[in-house]
């Protein structure tokens, strides 16, 4: 990472244990500013149970994680939205009774601070974040479904609508949760350039299996597994690593371990 | 800037308590539904806009019942103070109840409202000196509403009374619509859809929560204050397991997709119990088999209903000739 | 052929898991199903056992159509299912469990298992929560040979596991496809496939992407890196 700004996101040794078992097992991870970061590997690698504790969904058992500068270590997934991290799941989490446009009002005013008079007021004027969500209906296609509930729409919609409700906290930093799980080609492609296009104005990190697609758009590669890190880099470097190819491969009876 | 059509409701709650007193003879029957409609208010806040089963409802309706009689009988105090420190008796309980329970996930959250429901039960029984135990506290009076000294509105006559209760019903009404369409009461619907999410786009649920069962609690209180009042007397069987039930079965019955269900709900509630009790003492039977259809097949409850024969009705006027295209088109 | 699916589509809600897959299992033969993370590999078996309903395709089990069956029909057709997870009743014995897949005309019977596994059979009275990784998974699979299986499907049988009882397992799956089982393999391991397969398929993105012998298979180094791997 050169340049005159540090990393965006700095974890280092988190730890997150299940009873005995550790998922993750000491992850140091540094995030470039307004790069797309990739994170990948076999089973069991660990690399959602990260996620889940870079953007406090899970809390870390043991470790740091610092973002923009500020020790996030000990935040709730809903205080560390305000310091600007924002996520999408892998298995669709939306608000499937609500209307499109209020699940990304929902998600644009829960960065804001929740005062008296909103307990009062209903969600117009400058409650309804007209300019932020319109912006992202635009952005991800869906300003024609805007009034449907968001139960209903199709599946790529809904994935895009997953991404959208990350993008309405105008976040620093994006995680994407296999954001292309279950897609048809067409809407990948769709997908593929809507994250690619993410860089300018955020950073992206992100899960994926579509080999494709993490080649092709990310900066940088982390490769994990059983828990830990095994390699990190460019993708060039990563494709032709002996020890990602034995990671994947697994060319021992070993169950998959180098 | 709130049209005819967002305050329909509110509308619908204000006629009925206008027509109230004309199909019906017993003021104190009115009064009665009105004031279990508040607490089935207090109980679909939670359940059918916060996605919060709760079986302590019951603690809450208690609670204000003793409160209110104790300030009353033993206190002396004037009427005017009684009823927002009732209130405040309601909030302060749902407080203590709801920071307990909901860090609990769903059903580990209902099991400690009915725990709880069955501790401040047997709190009640107990303090036989502050409650009257078994017996209740007795003599709870109906004093007239009088500020400074002036005498507002006395509540002597059932008639009285009702009118006096009818205008807190619409006030909690009003308040509750004002709630519920603000931005705190849709993300109250974003908690009940997914919680998780709800979290991860940066709401604290848990606070959340605990603002509505304090709403709720309050509410409740109130309605079991009023309670004491209508009857003269504060019960046991108001802080009874059986009237948390109680509250949750007219919640459901009446619908839990929007406020004026509840009115519905408690209305056919305390009516049928009062009709059918005298005709047919098994008329709880009934009860069961209408909940069993609601379960079944109208989920949506009596509300659910009356908006499908609203539609039917439409419907058929609408097949009548000299309808475009367009008209049938926005008609879906 | 014991086993032939055509075409079949799958999803878990809205999301499109199989977009259109076929392959084929021979008699007596084995066959891996490969492919990374998120590919479908576990859908796959699992939409052939019925616990998940195809919305398209067929699935010819020994000459009939069993798309659409619920899976306790399937799993009496004689299509047995080894899981990921491998599905041990915890609060049972070893013993109560495999007694629970026994069918009366299965040529295996307890003993059987017990021969093959005789580490089942020094376990037979512990719970089923006091065994280890392997143990667990030699159970599972000995319940599923006790319900007489044309067709046996193992989900990743050796995740996870030290060497030593890989082998053994390794080394156990053999002798059952001696004994004439069609056997449908899930697999990351790569040496474990190509110590037992006839014949690999591999799954990406939903869609079968390669077919071919185990010959072919264990010589063609790029098609490996390609799907497997990272080299796309």
């Amino acid at each position: 990472m050169n340049g005159t700004t540090g990393p965006i996101l700095r974890a280092k040794g988190v730890i997150k244990r299940f009873g005995k078992f550790a998922a993750v097992q000491g992850v140091d991870l540094s995030v470039a500013p307004n790069t797309i970061h990739s994170v990948i590997g076999p089973n069991g690698a660990g690399k959602t149970t990260l996620f889940h504790t870079l953007t406090g969904t899970l809390a870390a058992s043991a470790g740091t994680i610092e973002f923009d500068g500020i020790d996030v270590t000990r935040l709730a997934d809903h205080q560390r939205v305000r310091k600007g991290i924002a996520r999408s799941f892998q298995v669709t989490s939306l608000f499937p009774t609500l209307s499109v446009r209020e699940n990304l009002r929902l998600a644009a005013q829960g960065t804001h601070r929740m005062r008296l008079s909103d307990s009062w007021l209903p969600p117009t004027g400058s409650r309804s974040c007209e300019e932020v969500v319109s912006g992202i209906l635009e952005r991800l296609d869906l300003v024609r479904t805007a009034e449907i509930p968001a139960g209903t729409l199709s599946h790529g919609q809904q994935r895009r609508l997953e991404v959208g409700m990350a993008l309405a906290a105008r976040p620093k930093a994006i995680f994407l949760d296999e954001p292309t799980s279950g897609m048809g080609v067409d809407d990948i492609d769709a997908m593929k350039s809507l994250i690619h296009g993410l860089r300018r104005d955020h950073t992206v990190v992100l899960i994926e299996h579509n080999m494709g697609i993490v080649m092709d758009i990310s900066d940088t590669v982390t490769v994990m597994q059983l828990g830990q890190v095994l390699v990190e880099g460019p993708p060039e470097m990563i494709r032709n690593d002996e020890r990602v190819r034995a990671a994947y491969l697994g060319n021992m009876i070993t169950g998959g371990a180098a | 800037m709130h049209t005819l059509k967002e305050n329909y409701q509110l509308v619908l709650a204000f006629a009925t308590v206008l027509a109230m007193p004309l199909f019906m003879q017993s003021g104190l029957l009115a009064a009665e539904v009105l004031i279990f409609a508040m607490a089935v208010l207090g109980c679909n806040l939670l359940l059918g806009f916060t996605g919060l089963l709760s079986f302590g409802q019951g603690i809450f309706f208690g609670m204000g019942s003793y409160a209110l009689g104790i300030m009353l009988v033993k206190l002396n105090m004037p009427l005017i103070l009684v009823l927002p420190l009732t209130i405040l008796v309601g909030v302060v309980s749902a407080v203590f109840v709801g920071w307990f329970s909901i860090r609990q996930r769903s059903v580990y959250f209902v099991l400690l409202t009915l725990a709880f429901a069955q501790m401040f039960y047997f709190l009640a029984y107990t303090m036989t000196d502050l409650t009257g135990g078994d017996n209740g506290l007795l003599g709870v009076p109906r004093p007239p509403l009088s500020v400074f000294g002036i005498e507002l509105l006395p509540l002597e006559s059932s008639w009285q009374f009702y009118s006096f209760v009818a205008t807190c019903f619409l006030l909690v009404f009003w308040f509750l619509q004002r709630i519920t369409t603000s931005v705190f009461g849709r993300t109250l619907l974003a908690i009940r859809d997914n919680e998780i999410r709800a979290g991860a786009v940066g709401y604290d649920v848990r606070g959340f929560k605990l603002a509505v069962f304090a709403i709720s609690g309050g509410v409740t209180a109130l309605a079991g204050g009023l309670l004491a009042m209508m009857a003269g007397i504060a019960p046991l069987s108001s802080i009874e397991y059986h009237t948390s039930e109680m509250i949750l079965v007219m919640t459901i019955i009446g619908g839990t997709s929007n406020l004026f269900a509840s009115l519905l709900g408690a209305g056919f509630y305390v009516l049928s119990a009062d009709w059918l009790s005298s005709i047919w003492p098994r008329w709880l039977l009934l009860l069961g088999v209408l909940l069993m259809l609601i379960s079944l097949y109208m989920q949506q409850g009596l509300w659910g209903v009356l908006e499908k024969l609203w539609h039917a009705v439409h419907r058929r006027r609408r097949r009548e000739p000299a309808i475009s295209a367009t008209e049938s088109e926005q008609q879906s | 052929m014991t086993l032939a699916v055509h075409n079949v589509h799958s999803y878990y809600g809205k999301s499109h898991i199989l977009q259109g897959i076929s392959l084929e299992v021979p008699e007596g033969s084995v066959v891996t199903l490969l492919g990374r993370n998120g590919a479908g590999k576990s859908t796959t078996l699992k939409t052939i056992a019925g616990a998940i309903q195809s919305r398209q395709g067929s699935i010819q089990f020994r000459g009939r159509n069993i798309a659409g069956l619920p899976a306790h029909r399937v799993a009496g057709m004689g299509i047995c299912l080894v899981p990921e997870d491998r599905g041990i009743f915890k609060l049972l014995t070893v013993e109560e469990n495999l007694l629970l897949g026994l069918r009366k005309e299965s040529p295996w019977q307890l003993e059987d298992v017990y021969r093959l596994f005789p580490r089942l059979k020094e376990r037979r009275r512990n719970g089923g929560s006091q065994l280890s990784g392997g143990e667990q998974q030699m159970l599972s699979i000995g319940r599923a040979l006790l319900n007489h299986p044309r067709l046996l499907m193992l989900d990743e049988p050796v995740e996870g596991l030290a060497p030593v009882i890989v082998e053994e397992i390794v080394a156990q799956i053999k002798k059952i496809r001696e004994a004439g089982i069609s056997i449908l393999l899930v697999e990351q391991n790569l040496e474990v496939c190509t110590q037992l397969a006839d014949h690999h398929f591999i799954l990406e993105q939903g869609q079968i992407v390669y077919s071919s012998s185990n010959d072919e298979f264990r010589m063609d180094t790029a098609i490996k890196d390609r799907y497997l791997g990272v080299n796309v």
